[in-house]
Formats: structure tokens, C-alpha cells, sequence
């Protein structure tokens, strides 16, 4: 991917005028940046230093606790093992004789490590003092300030090539300027090769990104079932299949990331991953502490990356809706990265417990949807209008997009029936709800 | 994917506790060990340098042991003053293993002893606590995932043809301490009969990750799990599942066979000491023989007639993303 950073002038590579980029800048998602979290017996102290990973898009590759039950040299082998690029430390006063015990665990298990792990601490002036003296012969950086830990880690990510825009940042600007737009809170979604993102922007420009590596739908493809486990991504899939095959198609996507998926049961599969992907994104970003309520009731969503790039608008709508699990009324946008932003639908999310009405409001009129728990389906709105609903336990606006507007009722959490008998026709009627399947039955 | 013959290197990576290993500029050969050490369990902190009254700079100078050194108990492992002599004695027989910044001892106890072979015919090009790297010249397979621990034994042919697959009826404790070709593909069977008859490591074009996974557990993923111990070592040389080797990738084990060989599992090669000529050294990578979405390693294995068809038992062939059949129904999504 590349950004235009402005235009040339006439005559110069743009002979009938602007629109010819006169720079163009890298986007890509920077070097692989291993991190070891070590953090105090706080549970505060552990999700601040989760949170500034996820939010740097550095891979943690261990985690210990001035707590950690582990014996001083399987501490030192898991560092050894885990050979990371960096390791951040955060913690309060009393957990600097804990700390500065895990520093010699560190000097045991990585002190032969070439290059050296670099650490960060995010900890106060006398604690870092401390662990400073203890440190030795690593490089110890102090930090004040989260931000400044998550600025440094994507530094190293870009390995000091300054032209490198990181993918991470660009979705960020997008949020944040999808919210700035709206003057709502935004959230955008992208999925790509081996990371997973997740951003929510507000209208005031504060942002709250979390970027899991490795988790996508290539290189990132075996690790989704690794994490989310293979009956997850497997029930998502319109047709029986059974584990062994969908596992060999899943690691040898793996192994070839860059294809693209060509036919109906390709993009059907990597619909299958991508939803685990978001959910597992989610996950991991409600134990690092994030507002995954504000995430899943953004009012503007954008998605992004592979999942924006899928043939039928309505299978980036579909993914979204099932790994998301929005919980309101939000206007989705999906915007390629080699092709136009563009506003797909809306989303109006409710759970009666038993038959309610909507009210769809837009400047033709007005119309009553009854909506029975489980439906799932678009109401006859029409395209890219202005629309407000109001109903039982659900109020918003905001345009229907191309596809219309989405009202699914199908409950929070959703639930897929267990035995494939049910749970087949289900996911075949929501794939054919929002056209995310060939219906002639001609490929996609 | 192609044999080369070129000068390589290989890293050891050492688990803590090493107690010898080989010096920068030593000659080795694959299959020597080239670090032992102990396995140690919890470790005791001992005050050191503040029950001395030095500091911990002047400290390790008094040490009467060197860090790594095996100790017994009450062995005296530090002493200062002459008429009111001070000492630091060992709690427990065990390892020095550590020497902190404050100038404390780590004394950890040994449960095991382990050993660290080389995976190459070369020199020894770096040595530290963390690592040895040994150079040499080889034979060598750039593969796409190796799960286990590194191997060495004797290249054997264990199948007829490049697209038959490994039967496990073909693996018996004669095959103890060799690396087996075992063409398009080993199953989980033949993976845990091998490592059961004491085979040394097993080489295919594919192996099924669902195999994989019982073998070495659910978090197994496609770029390979190095590991240590006691486990089976399998190369996967093309992708997961069924993979025909290209005759340019096959040939060269027909010619290799009986010579010395290694399986290097951290970068997934597989090494081979011989000077044979094995006809050519850059062959085309069997990528071109991909079509569709996956590998050639998705292309069913269909055994002809170079293949062995009196062993091998007949296997489902490995799904394409063209040709994926539902396991309950023939009928494609969009079929229905």
C-alpha cells in the first residue's frame, strides 16, 4: 500500500495537471518486535503493561509476574526461550525486590543473547533507579508515560527506516478521523495478513488501538486456530467439513499468504477466520483492559484490510456483525486498501425477548419493522438514505448504505447451535440474508 | 526449495545450566556434542558479598568456585580474612549457577543432565552460554516446517517413489537412529510408530497437521515447533498434508541414500554429508507445480506405477480449496 503525500506539478510526471503522487510513502506493518512483559503483583500493573503491547503491535512472547510461580531458572529459560527484541517492566515500589529478582532471572536467561534485549521500564524514578544498577549489562530506558513506551516499540518496529508509515498508525488516522467527521465515536476494524486491529477513535481525537500480531488470515491464518481452536472457525462455515481437511487448508494458507482466495469456499473460509479473529481480537483487548463495550456500540465502523477486500460487500458486512457482535446502531464503511472507502450498511443490533417493532424513519417516510428474536435480515429501506430508528431498547441514526439496513435480533452473545444439523441452515441463511453466497450457484 | 551444496551454518541454542562446550575454531562433526549441562531445579539465593563485608565488585573476586561449577554441600564457595576468616559455604549439592549484582550466590540443585549434538560437519564459529553456531559444508534442503528435536542419523529411503506415501508397516526397530524419506506423506501412525522403533527422524513431502497436533498438541502451528526432549522429529518439506515430490527434490535421495544426515530443526533443513554428485544443484522450486490457492502439497497423492503399491496403505488424498469436499456431503455451499 502506498499514500500520496501530495501532487505534482503540471508538467512534471502529471502532464494534464494534479492527481500524480509526488511522494509516496511505505505502509506496511514494520518488523516482527518480540516482547517480554514483566510486570508487578498488581493486576493494574499487568494490564498496563498488556495494554502497551497490544497497543504497539508487538508480539508478547512471555509474560512474568513479580509473583510468578515458577522457580528462578524456568523463569530464566522461558526469557531464554522467548528470546525477545525487548522487555517492559512495569511496577510499583514494593514490587521492586520482586523486579529486580526477575532482572537476574533476565541477566541468566538472555545475558549471551545476540543482540541484547533492550528495557523498557515504565515505572517511577526511584524503582527505576533501582532496577537501573540491576540491569546491567542491558540497555534499561526509562518512561514516563505509556504513550512514550508504545512511540519507542513501534520506533524499533520500523527499524529506523523514517519513511516507513506503519499500518497500525494509518488505521489509527482513519478512526480517528471517521470520528472526527461523525463526532461520534468510531472504531475501525482491519484484518489483514498476520495482525488484527481494532481502534476506537472519539470525537476529542483519543484513541484506544489495540493491534494483535501474529492473528490474520495468511501468515497469521494457523495462529487463529491456534488461539481461538479450530471448532470455532470451523462453525462458521456454511457445509460440513471435517477437522483434519479444514486444518490442512488452514496451515497451508499459512505457508501461502499472498494468494488470493479465488473461489466461493476460499473466501468462505477466510470469512470463517476472520470472524474468530475479530472475537479473539476482542477478547484478548477486554482482558488488556479496553472498552470493548464502547468498541462493540461505536456508532461508525470502518473496516479495513482483507476483510474490506472480500468480493460482496455483504461478506465484509456479515463478518463484522458476527465477530463484532455490535450491540447498537452503527453505519459501516468498508474501504479496501487499493480501492475507495465506501459506506456498506447499517447495523441496528436488539434482543427482544419476545416480538417487538422498530420504527425506520427517513425523509420518504416511515415504516414499522416487526422484529421476532432471532431474525436476522434488511429492512426494506432503500439505498444510502438518512434513517432513524427507535424501538425497544434501540435508538439511533445514521445512513443505510448500499446494502440497507441489517437488524439482527439474533441475541448478545451469539450463539450457534451445537449439532451441524441446526447449525448448518442457520449460517446458510445468514450468509444468504446478506448475499454473502452465490445464489445461482456460480462461483464468487 | 532446492539442494544446494554450500557452506551454512547452524545455531545450537543451549539450555541453561551448560556445564561444557565446544570452543570457537573446534572441528566437529554432525552428530558430536558439542555442549552438556545440567538440568537444574529451584535455585536457593545465598548471601554473598554482604555476609563477606565486600562489595559486590570485590566479591567475585574471592569466589573460590567458578559460576557453572558443580558444588557439595558445605564446599566452602567463598572466604575472606585470615585469624577471623569469613565464608560462604554451599547449602545443598547442586550448580553454582549465578552470581547477582548484589554480590548473592544462586546455588541450584541437578535433576538431570542433558546434551547438545552438532547438526553439522564444520567448525565451531561461535560458542557462548546461550549458543554454539558450527559452520560446514553440506548437502542441504531448505524445508517448509520441522517439528521435534534436531536429528542425525543415516539417510534411508523408506518408500519406492516420490508420490507414495510412508506405510507404517515399513518401519520396524532395523530403522532405529536413521532419517527415513517417507515420500508424499507420514501420518500420525507412522510418526509414533517411528519414534517408538527408535527412528531418528522422518522427511516427507507433507504431513497432516491433524497428525501433527496429536503428536505434538493443539497449539502446534504451520511455522514448526523446535523443541527438545524426547519427542519424534518430522520435516515437512513442501506443506501440510499430501505433497508428491518433484523428481528434482526426490532424485537427489535416491543418490544420498546411506550417507550421513541431519535435521536441523530451528530453520527446517535437512543437511547431508556426502561429496556425491547428485546430478544437478539449483533445480526448480516445486512451487511451479502449484496450481489453485495451495501448494502442490494439495494435490492428491495417486500412487503410479513407480510407486510401491504392495505396502502402502491407500489414504484419503489431501483436499485442494478447488476440490474441497464436505466430509458429510459431496455438494458444495452453493451447489445445495
Amino acid at each position: 500500500m502506498t499514500v500520496s503525500t501530495g501532487t505534482e506539478a503540471r508538467g512534471v510526471g502529471a502532464p494534464v495537471g494534479v492527481g500524480v503522487p509526488v511522494e509516496q510513502t511505505r505502509v506496511a506493518l514494520g518488523r516482527p518486535l518480540r516482547v517480554a512483559l514483566v510486570h508487578g503483583r498488581e493486576e493494574a500493573s499487568r494490564l498496563e503493561v498488556v495494554h502497551l503491547a497490544i497497543a504497539s503491535g508487538a508480539e508478547i512472547v512471555a509474560r512474568v509476574r513479580a509473583t510468578d510461580p515458577r522457580s528462578f531458572v524456568e523463569a530464566a529459560q522461558a526469557l531464554r526461550d522467548a528470546k525477545p527484541d525487548v522487555v517492559v517492566i512495569h511496577g510499583g515500589a514494593k514490587d521492586e525486590r520482586a523486579l529486580a529478582e526477575l532482572l537476574e532471572a533476565l541477566r541468566l536467561g538472555c545475558g549471551a543473547q545476540r543482540p541484547m534485549p533492550r528495557i523498557f521500564g515504565l515505572v517511577d524514578t526511584g524503582v527505576a533507579h533501582a532496577l537501573q544498577m540491576r540491569a546491567s549489562p542491558f540497555e534499561f530506558e526509562r518512561f514516563a508515560a505509556p504513550s512514550e513506551v508504545v512511540e519507542s516499540l513501534r520506533d524499533l518496529r520500523r527499524a529506523g527506516d523514517g519513511d516507513v508509515v506503519l499500518r497500525d498508525a494509518l488505521i489509527e488516522d482513519g478512526a480517528r478521523s471517521l470520528a472526527t467527521t461523525n463526532a461520534t465515536k468510531a472504531l475501525a476494524v482491519d484484518v489483514t495478513e498476520r495482525s488484527t486491529s481494532l481502534v476506537l477513535a472519539h470525537p476529542d481525537g483519543r484513541i484506544e488501538a489495540a493491534h494483535l500480531v501474529p492473528l490474520g488470515l495468511g501468515m497469521g491464518a494457523d495462529h487463529v486456530v491456534a488461539r481461538a481452536s479450530l471448532d470455532n472457525v470451523r462453525r462458521w462455515l456454511p457445509w460440513p467439513i471435517d477437522a483434519p481437511a479444514l486444518l490442512e487448508r488452514v496451515f497451508n494458507r499459512a505457508r501461502r499468504p499472498d494468494v488470493p482466495a479465488t473461489t466461493e469456499a476460499a473466501v468462505l473460509l477466510e470469512m470463517a477466520l476472520a470472524r474468530e479473529a475479530i472475537a479473539h481480537a476482542l477478547r484478548n483487548a477486554a482482558e488488556a483492559g479496553f472498552d470493548v463495550v464502547a468498541m462493540r456500540s461505536a456508532p461508525s465502523i470502518l473496516i479495513t484490510g482483507r476483510v474490506a477486500s472480500f468480493p460482496k460487500a455483504g461478506q465484509s458486512l456479515l463478518v463484522l456483525v458476527d465477530g463484532l457482535e455490535p450491540i447498537a446502531v452503527s453505519t459501516v464503511f468498508r474501504e479496501p486498501d487499493e480501492g475507495r472507502a465506501e459506506r456498506i450498511g447499517m447495523v441496528v443490533s436488539v434482543a427482544p425477548r419476545g416480538s417487538a417493532k422498530i420504527r425506520i424513519v427517513r425523509a420518504s417516510g416511515r415504516s414499522v419493522a416487526r422484529v421476532v428474536p432471532g431474525s436476522f435480515g434488511f429492512a426494506a429501506t432503500g439505498a444510502d438514505v438518512e434513517v432513524a430508528v427507535n424501538g425497544k431498547g434501540v435508538r439511533g441514526h445514521g445512513r443505510s448504505g448500499t446494502l440497507g439496513v441489517l437488524i439482527d435480533a439474533r441475541g448478545r452473545p451469539l450463539v450457534l447451535p451445537e449439532r451441524d444439523a441446526e447449525r448448518i441452515p442457520a449460517v446458510t441463511r445468514w450468509h444468504a440474508a446478506l448475499h454473502a453466497i452465490a445464489e445461482d450457484g456460480t462461483s464468487t | 526449495m532446492t539442494w544446494r551444496r554450500e557452506r551454512w551454518s547452524a545455531d545450537h541454542p543451549l539450555p541453561i545450566g551448560v556445564t561444557k562446550r565446544a570452543q570457537v575454531g573446534e572441528l566437529v562433526r554432525a552428530g558430536d556434542i558439542i555442549a552438556s549441562g545440567a538440568t537444574l531445579a529451584g535455585a536457593l539465593r545465598v548471601p554473598g558479598a554482604r555476609r563477606l563485608g565486600l562489595s559486590p565488585s570485590d566479591f567475585e573476586r574471592e569466589l573460590r568456585v567458578r559460576v557453572g561449577s558443580d558444588v557439595a554441600t558445605k564446599a566452602v564457595l567463598a572466604r575472606v580474612g585470615r585469624r577471623f576468616a569469613r565464608s560462604i559455604t554451599a547449602p545443598i549439592d547442586g550448580r553454582l549457577l549465578h552470581v547477582t549484582v548484589d554480590g548473592d550466590l544462586y546455588i541450584a540443585p541437578i535433576v538431570d543432565r542433558w546434551t547438545v549434538r552438532s547438526t553439522l560437519d564444520g567448525v565451531v564459529a561461535r560458542s557462548d552460554d546461550a549458543v554454539v553456531e558450527i559452520e560446514g559444508e553440506a548437502w542441504c534442503l531448505h524445508a517448509a516446517a520441522a517439528f521435534g528435536p534436531d536429528a542425525i542419523g543415516e539417510l534411508t529411503l523408506g518408500v519406492d517413489g516420490p508420490n507414495a506415501d510412508l506405510a507404517p508397516s515399513r518401519i520396524d526397530v532395523r530403522l532405529s537412529g536413521r532419517i527415513i524419506v517417507g515420500g508424499a506423506r507420514v501420518s500420525a501412525e507412522v510418526i509414533t510408530r517411528a519414534h517408538a522403533c527408535g527412528v531418528a527422524g522422518l522427511v516427507a513431502g507433507g504431513v497432516p497437521p491433524a497428525g501433527l497436533r496429536v503428536v505434538y498438541g493443539d497449539t502446534v502451528t504451520a511455522s514448526g515447533a523446535p523443541s527438545r526432549g524426547d519427542r519424534p522429529t518430522v520435516l515437512c518439506l513442501m506443506g501440510f498434508g499430501s505433497a508428491v515430490l518433484p523428481r528434482a527434490i526426490y532424485d537427489p535421495f535416491a543418490a544420498l541414500a546411506g550417507s550421513r544426515a541431519a535435521i536441523h530443526t530451528a530453520s527446517a533443513r535437512l543437511f547431508v554429508f556426502s561429496t556425491a554428485d547428485i546430478g544437478r544443484t539449483e533445480t526448480p522450486a516445486p512451487d511451479v507445480a502449484i496450481t489453485g490457492e495451495g501448494p502442490a502439497a494439495y494435490a492428491p497423492v495417486r500412487p503410479d506405477a513407480d510407486a510401491d503399491t504392495g505396502d502402502i496403505e491407500q489414504e484419503e488424498p489431501a483436499q485442494t480449496d478447488e476440490e474441497l469436499s464436505p466430509s458429510a456431503s459431496d455438494q458444495s455451499p452453493s451447489e445445495r
